[in-house]
This record gives C-alpha cells, sequence and structure tokens, in this order.
C-alpha cells in the first residue's frame, strides 16, 4: 500500500520558500487523518472511493474540501464519523481525534462512545437537509432527542441553548420548535440543522454541501451565519464543497480532492491565486465570475475516472493538459510546492509558468 | 337575483361594494359562508362520504338478496317436507301461519318500508325465529366476532410489524429468508384452507386439541363476567378462529413492513439521526418505525372491515357462534331481515374503518394535517 505516514517527505524537486510543515501556525490538531482507505463492494467490483488520505485540523480551522461530485469526499466525512453505508469499509488508516489532551482512535472506538462521540464532539450537517428532520416529531422533540442521547436531558436548558442557537441562525425560535419540519422552507430546514449542530458545542463541524439547492440570498444568510457562528463559538470546521466561492469566503486552508485522493492542499488564498495541480487550476478555470467574461471560462475535458478500473499512474493524466509517459507510470505523492502548500504533480513547475506568464500578460 | 345578472358597465356596478348590497343580502352571504365551511369541512365531507356509502350498498343488498332463487316461504316449504315428509299443502299452511309474512307487495313498497324502518333503528324481525327482532339476534352474535377478529388483528399486526421490521434490519440474513418464505406462504393461502387443516390434523389425524369441545363461542352453562374461569373459556373456544386468521394475515403484515422498513431505512432523516448520536433504541421506535408503520395503519383499519366479511367460512368451519356464522345460517333460511342486518353491519364496518383510517392518519402523520383540513 502506498501513501504516506505522518510527516511530509522532501519534495521531489527544487523547495520554494523552505520547508514548512502541512498544518501551518504550529500543532494543536483536533483532529488528525492518517493515511484513510475507504473503499465500497459493488457488483462490478470494489470502489475505492477514499485513497490514502492524511490531513490535519486545527483548532478553530476550516478546512475546505474541494471537488467534482464522486471524488470522494462526502465518504471521507462520513468516514469521520463512521457514518458509512453498509457496503463500504474502512480498509485502513486512523482518525485521531484530540480533546483536553486527550488521543482517541475514532476509528476503534466502542458503538457507546462512538455514539457520544458523533454530534457531541463532531457533528455533521448533510448535503441533503430537505429530509434531514424526522417528519412525523416536532423541532423541539428531535432537539430533545439530541439533548437526552448525549445525557443532556435538562429540558430548561436544553430548551434556551436551542432558542439562542436559532436566534443566531436568524429564525424565529419559538415558531420553529413548535413547527413540524415539513412547515418550515428549505432554507429553514438547512438553518435549523446547522443550529441543531450546535446545540452540544462540538470541536468540529463537517458540513457537507451546506448550500447547494438552496437560493442565492439564503445562501448569502448562511454564508454569514456561518461566519459569525465561527467567530463566536470557535469550533474546527470541515467544508465538503464544489461551490469554490463558498470555500474561499468560509476556509483558511482548502484541499483538493480527486479520484478519492487529495492532490492539492494549502492556505487559501496561497491555492487559489497560485495553484500548482493542474486539476486544482481546471476547477477554478470553469467558476463563472458574474463579471467575469464568457471566453475565460474553460471545462476540463473527459469526465471523473472511474473508481472501479481506475487508470495507472496520475489518476488524472488523461485530462491533464501536461501529462506525459512518467505520469502515465507513477502515481506522485504530495509534496510540498510552496508555503504550507503542497501538491501531487510533477509538472507543478510548469503549472506556475504559465500562470505566471498569464499574469505578466 | 338580478343583481348578478346585470351587465358589467352598467353605472350602477360602480358602486363600492358595502353600498351596493343591502344589509339583508350580507346577512345571507354569511349564513351561505358558514354552510360552505361546515360543507368544505374535512370531517364533514368524510362523514357524508361514508353515509352515502353505506346507503347505497343497504340499497343493492336489498335487492341482490331478493334476486336470490327461492324466498323464505319455499325455503320453509322444502324443509318441511324433507324433514318430515308432510304433503305440500300442509307444509305451505303451517309456513303461511308461522312465517306470516307477506312477500306479494310490490319490491319498491317493501324497500321504502324497510327504509323507513331502519331510519327509526328498526331492522325487522327476523322471518325464522317469530317475533324476534333481527337487530338483537345481531347484537347475540357480533361480540363473538369483534373480539375474535379483534384480538387477531391485534396480535397479527404486532407480531407482523415486529417481524417486518426484524426482517429488514436483518435483510439477507437466513432469518430474513425464512421468515420472508414462511411470509409469502402464509399470505397467499386462502384462510379457510388453514382452518379446515387446523382441524383435520390438529383434532382429528393427531388428536392434539379437543376439537368438539372447543365448538362454539363459550362452554355451556358458563357464566359471562369478568372472571379469570371465563376469560379462560372464551379464549380456549376461539382460539383456532385467532391462529387462523392470525396465521393468514400475519405475512401480510410482515412483507409489508419489510419493504416499508427498508425504504425507511434509506431515509436522510435516519442517517441523520445516526449522526446526532441517538440511541439505537430511539431510532428504531421513533425514527425507523414510526414512519415505517404509517402506511400500515391505512391496510390496518380497511382490512378490520374485510375480516368481519370473511369470516363467514371461518365461522361456520370452526363453528363458532359470530355474525359469520348467523350469515350463513339466515341465507341458507332466506331470512332477509337477519341478512340485511348482517350485511348492514359489515359495510358499516368496512366504510366505518375506512373513516377511521383517513382520520387515524391524519393523527400519526403532522404532514397529512394541513392539506386535510383545508
Amino acid at each position: 500500500m502506498e501513501g504516506h505516514k505522518g510527516g511530509l517527505r522532501p519534495p521531489n524537486q527544487v523547495i520554494k520558500g523552505g520547508f514548512a510543515p502541512l498544518t501551518p501556525r504550529g500543532a494543536d490538531t483536533t483532529l488528525s487523518v492518517q493515511d484513510l482507505w475507504v473503499e465500497y463492494r459493488t457488483r462490478r467490483g470494489t470502489v475505492k472511493a477514499v485513497r490514502g488520505v492524511s490531513l490535519d485540523l486545527c483548532r478553530g480551522e476550516a478546512l475546505a474540501l474541494i471537488g467534482e461530485s464522486g471524488s470522494g469526499k462526502t465518504t471521507l466525512g462520513l468516514s469521520l464519523i463512521r457514518l458509512i453505508p453498509r457496503s463500504a469499509r474502512i480498509r485502513a488508516g486512523r482518525v485521531i481525534y484530540r480533546r483536553d489532551g486527550q488521543e482517541y482512535d475514532v476509528l476503534s472506538l466502542g458503538s457507546e462512545d462512538l455514539r457520544q462521540f458523533r454530534w457531541k464532539e463532531c457533528a455533521m450537517v448533510f448535503q441533503s437537509a430537505l429530509n434531514a428532520l424526522n417528519p412525523v416529531l416536532k423541532v423541539w422533540d428531535q432537539v430533545y432527542d439530541t439533548a437526552s442521547a448525549h445525557r443532556q436531558a435538562y429540558a430548561h436548558r436544553t430548551r434556551q441553548r436551542a432558542l439562542d442557537l436559532l436566534r443566531l441562525v436568524q429564525l424565529d425560535p419559538e415558531r420553529v420548535l413548535r413547527s413540524y419540519p415539513h412547515e418550515l422552507s428549505g432554507g429553514m430546514r438547512q438553518r435549523v440543522l446547522l443550529a441543531m449542530s450546535l446545540l452540544l458545542d462540538p470541536q468540529v463541524l463537517i458540513l457537507d454541501e451546506p448550500t447547494t439547492a438552496l437560493d442565492v440570498l439564503t445562501q448569502r444568510a448562511i454564508i454569514d451565519v456561518l461566519r459569525r457562528l465561527r467567530k463566536e463559538l470557535e469550533f474546527s470546521l470541515i467544508l465538503i464543497s464544489h461551490d469554490l466561492s463558498l470555500a474561499a469566503e468560509l476556509a483558511d486552508r482548502v484541499a483538493t480532492m480527486y479520484a478519492g485522493a487529495i492532490v492539492e492542499i494549502g492556505d487559501v488564498y496561497e491555492t487559489f491565486y497560485r495553484p500548482r495541480h493542474p486539476y486544482t487550476l481546471g476547477l477554478l478555470r470553469a467558476v463563472p465570475t458574474v463579471t467575469g467574461q464568457m471566453r475565460d471560462l474553460a471545462s476540463i475535458p473527459g469526465c471523473p475516472p472511474d473508481l472501479v478500473n481506475m487508470p495507472s499512474g496520475c489518476k488524472f493524466h488523461p485530462r491533464c493538459p501536461y501529462a506525459d509517459s512518467r505520469c502515465q507510470e507513477e502515481e506522485l505523492e504530495l509534496a510540498q510546492v510552496g508555503r504550507g502548500h503542497a501538491a501531487a504533480c510533477f509538472h507543478w513547475q510548469q503549472v506556475q509558468y504559465e500562470l505566471e506568464a498569464r499574469e505578466g500578460a | 337575483m338580478n343583481i348578478f345578472a346585470r351587465l358589467p358597465g352598467s353605472p350602477r356596478d360602480r358602486r363600492p361594494l358595502g353600498v351596493a348590497f343591502p344589509r339583508a343580502v350580507s346577512a345571507t352571504r354569511g349564513i351561505a359562508r358558514l354552510i360552505n365551511s361546515v360543507v368544505s369541512n374535512y370531517l364533514f365531507r368524510k362523514v357524508l362520504k361514508a353515509a352515502f356509502t353505506i346507503f347505497f350498498v343497504t340499497s343493492l343488498t336489498f335487492f341482490i338478496i331478493r334476486l336470490m332463487p327461492a324466498n323464505p316461504v319455499d325455503v320453509y316449504i322444502q324443509e318441511m317436507i324433507a324433514q318430515y315428509g308432510m304433503a305440500y299443502d300442509e307444509a305451505r299452511n303451517q309456513a303461511a301461519a308461522l312465517l306470516a309474512i307477506d312477500l306479494s307487495a310490490p319490491m319498491y313498497q317493501q324497500y321504502f318500508d324497510y327504509l323507513g324502518n331502519l331510519l327509526h333503528g328498526n331492522l325487522g324481525t327476523s322471518y325464522r325465529s317469530k317475533g324476534t327482532p333481527a337487530a338483537s339476534i345481531i347484537v347475540k352474535f357480533l361480540p363473538w366476532t369483534i373480539f375474535s377478529v379483534g384480538v387477531s388483528l391485534l396480535i397479527s399486526f404486532t407480531l407482523g410489524v415486529v417481524l417486518g421490521m426484524l426482517m429488514a434490519y436483518w435483510r439477507e440474513s437466513p432469518l430474513d429468508h425464512v421468515l420472508s418464505a414462511f411470509a409469502s406462504i402464509m399470505s397467499s393461502v386462502p384462510n379457510y384452507l388453514v382452518a379446515m387443516m387446523l382441524v383435520v390434523f390438529l383434532g382429528v389425524q393427531w388428536k392434539l386439541l379437543p376439537i368438539t369441545a372447543m365448538r362454539g363461542s363459550m362452554s355451556p352453562g358458563i357464566q359471562p363476567g369478568l372472571s379469570l374461569h371465563f376469560v379462560g373459556d372464551i379464549f380456549f373456544h376461539a382460539a383456532l378462529p385467532i391462529a387462523t386468521y392470525v396465521l393468514t394475515t400475519i405475512g401480510g403484515w410482515m412483507l409489508l413492513m419489510k419493504s416499508s422498513t427498508i425504504s425507511t431505512l434509506e431515509e436522510d432523516y435516519v442517517t441523520v439521526a445516526r449522526a446526532r448520536g441517538l440511541s439505537d433504541r430511539r431510532i428504531t421506535t421513533a425514527y425507523v418505525g414510526r414512519n415505517a408503520a404509517l402506511p400500515l395503519f391505512t391496510q390496518l383499519t380497511i382490512s378490520v372491515g374485510f375480516i368481519v366479511g370473511g369470516s363467514v367460512l371461518i365461522e361456520s368451519i370452526f363453528v363458532y357462534q359470530g355474525v359469520g356464522l348467523l350469515l350463513i345460517n339466515s341465507i341458507n333460511a332466506r331470512d332477509y331481515p337477519v341478512m340485511q342486518g348482517v350485511f348492514l353491519v359489515i359495510a358499516t364496518a368496512v366504510v366505518l374503518a375506512n373513516l377511521l383510517a383517513d382520520l387515524l392518519y391524519s393523527r400519526l402523520d403532522p404532514r397529512i394535517r394541513i392539506t386535510g383540513g383545508e
């Protein structure tokens, strides 16, 4: 099995700006994923959804996972709270969670500990919030369910906290608590779920596409709410999204995923202004801007790889304009390309050169 | 009302509304609105529909049972001749004296008489048990059917729902395969066949059960009351009908619940409930179970009605004194009032069950309350 353990290997090419650890601003990681492999067994064969992912999440940091649909972002998120579907299996890897100087291996927690870990330590807001609440229970009952499942069954205190949080996400708290989910609009349900995710004051919050299926104004509201909440409550955030503008607004660091692996990771400005992996560059070029010219847009040719029969070498090579024979044979691991910035590409310097040339022009 | 018929554009039309309509008109509008709100009321409409259905079925049965070959008098005469070897004339005289019914009145007149009596709560008097109101006969038989069918529905529904959920949670396991096979076989075997097999094997061939002592709905001479003795006795007599109903209906519940649970398990809110760290017990009952069982409640209430009708064969096989047995006997004797009474009970049971299903469903599923409450 390939994949690196822990720290970075020396880069294969010239180092720019000296060696910096992948986790910026020193230690104090809340969640650290080490060489995680997740597979789905299907009739067609084994789908390798997550292939040797390693990353660290610092206290209070916001990390965005971007990439196309089917790149393994959601599976990675689900693996962190061990909520993967029945057909999936975590083949290898460790997920270390730290709180108050204690370390826990999430993947080997017992069922009761795992239950307590979920939501209280690490909450996840799912993609489809429309159907995320039980249709036959009122919102308050579901809030109380959540609290009492974590031995915080003081109805009064829970209610107070829920009211505060609902107010924070700009809902009419009393009315929402009394409502059934179907009496709320999609954006309201999304915000209810967001408020509920913070009910137990988790250290880590995973947001899976928090704004898809919402109109722009609601998206705006949710982004603002998230920023405020992060300032006030200081939790770490993993943001799973294919919406790059959302990532740019909320994240401190960005990780690009392709075919189940992280192909580039770095500081958000660094990654978006100086992408070093052709795939990240392709994603950025495919985003339209309201004021920009349509001719500047370019989509990435081809389609995401079949995760059962993956191409040899670098998984991106069939779609990559820079690919050569080496890319077809060898898959590169993440390597330092800048300060706190790593990419897994042989040709990152060529990408850099072209970008600089374009900017100069 | 020529106010409404007035052509648009005429000068009076341009008056403000308050002036255009005098007080009397606005009062009638208020009443109209009240009537309108009653008529468009969900419950009111449902009850009205139910009442109409019952009326329709009652009328239909009235005419259909009179289309059956042979009338009560003929049947009685035939019986007398066959049993006592009477001469035809003698038998006819006795029939005329005993039955004292006049079937020569025109059909429509009989029908309106019947409807008129029905409106007064009078089902007529039995032709056979002279002078006994049909209602009092039915009242004597009905509790046994309600008891046996009710108990078996309760058992089969609860057990079926639990087993169905088990099958869904452990799908593709040996348990699931065994239960699935059992459920599909049992739900496709007709209930009278199961009843006969119970009698033949348990009662006659293997002699495991005292089948003759189990006949009837209770042992002779026993005092009805809330004593353990009495309750034990009625369960002893109802055991075989109940076993038949449970065996033949449980498969349906299991399969329904299994598929319903499987689709509920895929729902996002169940995944989210897991992510919220709820206990498995809470998820299974309030999140999976309650949502999965929702569609089954409609089925449950509807099947109440049908089982009352379907008890005919079972009750006669086990000689259990319920309305099913009563119906068979009254059909054989062409006892029109009793037959009509039993059909009325069955129709009412089905219709009420449907009504109950609607009301119950809107109680159980908050999403229906909104659309239904309009």
